[in-house]
């Protein structure tokens, strides 16, 4: 693909509130024009884009590869296989493997089998404590030094309100960012699903909202405090969104993140002990869903990010007690979203482009991706007439884990654009 | 369709919710004709010759599953026990590899208990066999309220408009989930009584929620039901003292004087905790109904099980080797 012509797809610009009608020129993996109508030229290649939506790449600042430890459920080539399907071309790889990310050795480890297992580049996070056991700082400088961009413990929540400020403190030389799970453990303790009428009418122990809203007032308060840059992972209350927006307020640089899951899923989907619906934090009400759309159409939750956790079927298909929390989304997000959110006019392609583009590019700090004339071509091409099947046979994960199993959803991604690569 | 030709299609009974009060009222009705049988000299009755009865108990418990063998072996059915240990979740079979297996047995009626919520309706899913829910962590005992419900008609044939107070820790009790439920349906008014740390402000809305004793006494129900209390709640901080549990939510003596003198009914699931739900009195006052909701045990899961319909077992194909 030296040369590559598209024609009359609905492009997402910067700028423009829908997707408009243009032709691109594409040379060595650099848009080279952008205009209303471009005729091929001789020897290129032509995609006829009409109906179709050209979106810049999506990035995932959340994905748990697995790799090393558990090769059984994911690995980086699976897992990064799994993203491209979805539409990502770059992701962010989260440090709870065994053994975990925690010194710059496995740092490089992890970024070097990247390099030869995947097609698209993959960011590393790692520890901020020592094995993820929340006492000890991990050698934070080490790993950002070696490239790591982030620093989280992933679900292990800070429960030392003392550790979390050091490290604050600590990292602010480092040009990295500390990435918080909220949760107060003391508070959720053994619970498995969203606190309320439902998990008493289920019997199963519930997990309360409070967990997430005072996790996220105590790490917002510390990161105030001590001028920290943190990063809020898997925002699911109405809460916590408020927390958010009122710090924001304020003047703290803070982002943070909710899930496809938590947007379109609510804890109703539990009725049956179902375990591909079981995540932490829970699925939470309706009127929590409504919040979470909000905050991100306000800005308050500044991206998307699946999250993405894959398990076995053995796992899975413990009881509901004993299965793992955690589903897989990177095949399934972008449809899922359009089909519920974009198609029915509840969100934007602006507002989805900043979310699952800009927003986490941004965290991860990378060159933003554009539409614009010299830029890197880095795009997804979608269907909204396509369907995705989300079935064993179409998954290119390792784990069949997504609460979207055995579901079409409404969209398809159909080509994936790297640089002067194709990917699919 | 008549309600005989509804209950003979359902294959399992996972929680009270499931049935209709129609339904609920022809098994109440069935039972008592079984319960009859206790009194002759010949128990049984042939009704389940030739199936197999399987008590599937992941949770230890005697009584429970020696409740379910002997309604089942008056049946007729022939009944097997298969203890299985949690720990073999470690070792790493998983349920649906127990079920599989199990299901290869032919067997016609499985029994599950299970110290986690929702495995019964999990294993229901995968079976042919009529799957009986034996107690699922704190989500439902069915058939324990169907003879809770059993007892009650037989001291109150109308149930409709009587009052009911379920004592004690709700939040962790099958007992009480169930227990609201068939006493909704079924027109008695209901309400709870214990802790708030162990009544939640997430019970069912038609369950009133009364703070004290003298509470008790101004709503003046015609059955008192305790519950068992668990001891580990109170290393979780869910009430500080036994004794304080006791002098709060316990039936002292002084209110068992109360009780009696108003001729309260009192139930209770068992195994009775002396001194805490109860006081030692209560055990052989004249309308303690533990006893009889023992024996009614019996009559009511054979009821169930009578009720309840297998699906046509499909024949596992034979092996590649002796295939013609």
């Amino acid at each position: 693909m030296s040369e590559q012509l598209i024609q009359n797809g609905s492009v997402v610009f910067h700028g423009e509130k829908a997707p408009v009608k243009k032709d691109l020129w594409v040379e060595d993996g650099v848009i080279r024009q952008i205009a209303d109508k471009i005729s091929a030229v001789e020897g290129a290649q032509v995609l006829d884009a009409r109906g179709k939506i050209l979106h810049p790449g999506l990035c995932d600042p959340h994905v748990h590869l697995r790799e090393p430890g558990r090769e059984d459920s994911e690995t980086i080539q699976s897992g990064s296989e799994a993203a491209i399907a979805g539409g990502y071309t770059h992701i962010l790889s989260m440090p709870n493997t065994d053994p975990p990310i925690d010194t710059g050795g496995m740092v490089t480890y992890v970024q070097s089998m990247a390099m030869n297992r995947s097609r698209i580049p993959v960011s590393v996070a790692g520890c901020l404590t020592k094995g993820r056991k929340g006492d000890k700082l991990a050698e934070v400088a080490d790993m950002a030094a070696q490239g790591a961009i982030m620093m989280t413990d992933c679900n292990h929540a800070l429960q030392d309100a003392y550790v979390l400020r050091r490290a604050l403190e600590y990292t602010r030389h480092f040009d990295v960012v500390v990435g918080v799970y909220p949760d107060t453990p003391a508070l959720s303790g053994e619970g498995v699903m969203h606190e309320g009428e439902l998990s008493f009418r289920l019997g199963l122990q519930g997990i309360p909202a409070m967990a997430e809203e005072i996790a996220i007032e105590r790490e917002l308060r510390v990161a105030q405090a001590v001028s920290g840059r943190i990063h809020i992972q898997n925002v699911s209350t109405a809460g916590g969104v408020a927390s958010i927006r009122r710090f924001k307020a304020d003047g703290l640089k803070v982002t943070a993140e909710t899930t496809p899951h938590h947007l379109l899923l609510n804890h109703e989907s539990l009725k049956g002990y179902h375990t591909r619906f079981k995540m932490m934090p829970p699925l939470r009400t309706p009127e929590d869903q409504e919040a979470l759309l909000e905050g991100l159409k306000d800005g308050t939750l500044d991206m998307i990010a699946t999250g993405h956790a894959p398990h076995t079927d053995f796992e899975k298909n413990l009881d509901f007690s004993h299965a793992p929390f955690g589903v897989t989304g990177l095949e399934s997000a972008l449809p899922a979203l359009y089909g519920q959110l974009v198609a029915s006019g509840k969100l934007d392609w602006q507002t989805l482009m900043r979310a699952m583009c800009d927003a986490p590019r941004k965290l991860l700090k990378l060159e933003p991706i554009s539409f614009v004339e010299g830029g890197k071509f880095e795009a997804v091409l979608f269907d909204p007439e396509g369907e995705t099947l989300i079935s064993r046979e179409t998954t290119k994960s390792r784990s069949f884990n997504s609460p979207w199993l055995g579901e079409t959803l409404k969209g398809k991604v159909e080509q994936v654009f790297l640089g002067s690569s194709k990917l699919i | 369709m008549s309600t005989q030709e509804l209950l003979q299609t359902r294959k399992d009974l996972l929680t009270i919710g499931d049935l209709s009060r129609e339904e609920i009222l022809q098994i109440l009705d069935t039972a008592k004709p079984f319960k009859d049988l206790f009194t002759r000299s010949v128990k049984k009755v042939p009704t389940l010759r030739g199936k197999t009865v399987l008590n599937l108990f992941y949770e230890p418990s005697t009584r429970t599953r020696t409740s379910f063998e002997i309604a089942a072996k008056r049946l007729s059915a022939d009944v097997t026990n298969f203890a299985v240990s949690t720990s073999s979740v470690v070792k790493g079979e998983s349920i649906l590899d127990t079920i599989d297996t199990l299901q290869a047995m032919q067997v016609d009626y499985m029994i599950v208990r299970h110290s986690v919520s929702g495995v019964p309706e999990y294993i229901a899913r995968h079976t042919h066999a009529a799957v009986v829910n034996a107690g699922d962590g704190h989500h439902a005992h069915p058939t324990q309220a169907m003879l809770d419900a059993f007892t009650f008609r037989e001291v109150y044939p109308d149930m409709k408009g009587k009052r009911i107070v379920v004592a004690g820790d709700i939040l962790h009790s099958r007992v009480a989930r169930s227990v609201f439920e068939v006493m909704h349906i079924l027109g008695v008014e209901v309400a709870t009584f214990g802790p708030a740390t162990l009544v939640p402000e997430t019970i069912p809305s038609y369950v009133k929620i009364l703070r004290s004793f003298d509470e008790v006494f101004e709503f003046d129900p015609h059955v008192l039901y305790l519950l068992r209390l668990q001891l580990e709640r109170q290393k979780a901080n869910f009430f500080p003292s036994m004794r304080e549990y006791h002098k709060l939510y316990g039936v002292t003596t002084e209110r068992f004087k109360i009780l009696r003198e108003r001729g309260t009914w009192i139930m209770h699931p068992g195994p009775v905790n002396r001194g805490v739900e109860l006081v030692d009195d209560v055990m052989t006052y004249e309308r303690t109904l533990i006893n009889q909701q023992v024996e009614n045990g019996i009559a009511t899961r054979m009821a169930i099980l009578y009720h309840l319909t297998p699906e046509e077992q499909k024949r596992l194909p034979l092996p590649e080797e002796i295939r013609a």
